[in-house]
């Protein structure tokens, strides 16, 4: 399972049903029916080989769980990989150099082709707070997820409020906890 | 609308202070394992509206929002509640946004005005 995610692995391609069913049942390792964050982390793993993080993992879960319960199931799973593979795709799209992970630069020009309009010390932020500590700082394909899927709903919560499109809002306390909760958690 | 409150989520433990948390899961962070004992006042290895009601009572947060976080984090039942697992998770998550809103509401007044880029700053590199 774990060769299917290297740089020149296998994603999931059309007619994934039948071969997402398969991996299902190799992943789902109790055997319960459902797919828990803990099994899922065991089964995607990045160019480095390292596996995703809990928070992506989490986050996925999250996005794909129809019944609220924290795991999904076959159906969940197959939409999953579909989504996982899409945002491979962009990866390896803005990982310019083929390095396997993506860098300051191509950060800077991923969130630029992506329409976001943000300084280059937000991606420094990102860089400082999720990337290994190298001369060359750079976040593999879970953390550019999980990235891109904070800032989408993030986005999308500051728009709702935002309605004037001033580009900043007033928030109380339950404001900004009922945003969170509702988008990002 | 909410006061600002003080503090929500799991306090410091204070020596003797809180019920024994000494049979905590392994792997579960032992002041969070004995503030669900502390919410889960019938025992029954879950949290429910009421429960959760209670527990949020003293932090000045409106009913709605413990609505919602049920709504949010419990299956879909007659009778929704959330599992120890769930329920640590949205305490780190509440502590956390605390601590960001706190950061910024210097004057303690209950609300911050935030642009784009501080909203996103605070919520995309802080609580995650």
């Amino acid at each position: 399972i774990r060769g299917r995610w290297g740089r020149g692995g296998v994603g999931a391609g059309p007619g994934a049903a039948a071969g997402a069913f398969s991996w299902f049942q190799a992943v789902d390792a109790d055997r319960s029916g459902y797919i828990s964050v803990k099994e899922l982390k065991q089964a995607l793993v990045n160019s480095n080989w390292s596996t995703f993080n809990d928070e992506t993992c989490l986050l996925m879960i999250n996005m794909f769980d129809k019944t609220r319960s924290g795991r999904i199931d076959v159906y969940g799973f197959s939409a999953l990989l579909r989504f996982i593979q899409q945002w491979k795709n962009l990866f390896q799209q803005y990982d310019r150099d083929q390095s396997g992970s993506i860098s300051f630069n191509e950060l800077q020009q991923a969130f630029s082709q992506m329409g976001y309009n943000l300084s280059p010390q937000f991606s420094q932020l990102l860089l400082a707070r999720y990337a290994p500590r190298s001369s060359n700082p750079s976040i593999q394909l879970d953390r550019f997820i999980q990235i891109c899927m904070q800032l989408q709903s993030t986005t999308d919560a500051f728009r709702e409020k935002d309605t004037g499109l001033v580009g900043n809002v007033r928030l109380s306390y339950e404001d900004f906890l009922t945003m969170v909760v509702t988008r990002m958690m | 609308m909410a006061a600002y409150p003080g503090q929500v989520g799991p306090r410091r433990a204070i020596p003797g202070d809180g019920p024994a948390s000494g049979n905590a899961p392994p792997g579960v962070d032992p002041e969070a394992f004995s503030w669900f004992q502390a919410v889960d006042a019938d025992r029954s290895g879950y949290i429910s509206v009421k429960e959760l009601k209670q527990a949020l009572m003293g932090y000045n947060l409106s009913p709605q929002f413990s609505q919602l976080l049920l709504a949010r984090y419990a299956p879909r039942s007659s009778n929704p509640s959330i599992q120890l697992d769930r329920f640590i998770q949205i305490c780190m998550q509440l502590q956390s946004t605390t601590d960001a809103f706190r950061e910024k509401d210097t004057g303690l007044v209950g609300n911050v005005r935030l642009s784009y880029e501080d909203f996103l700053t605070m919520v995309v590199t802080r609580m995650m």
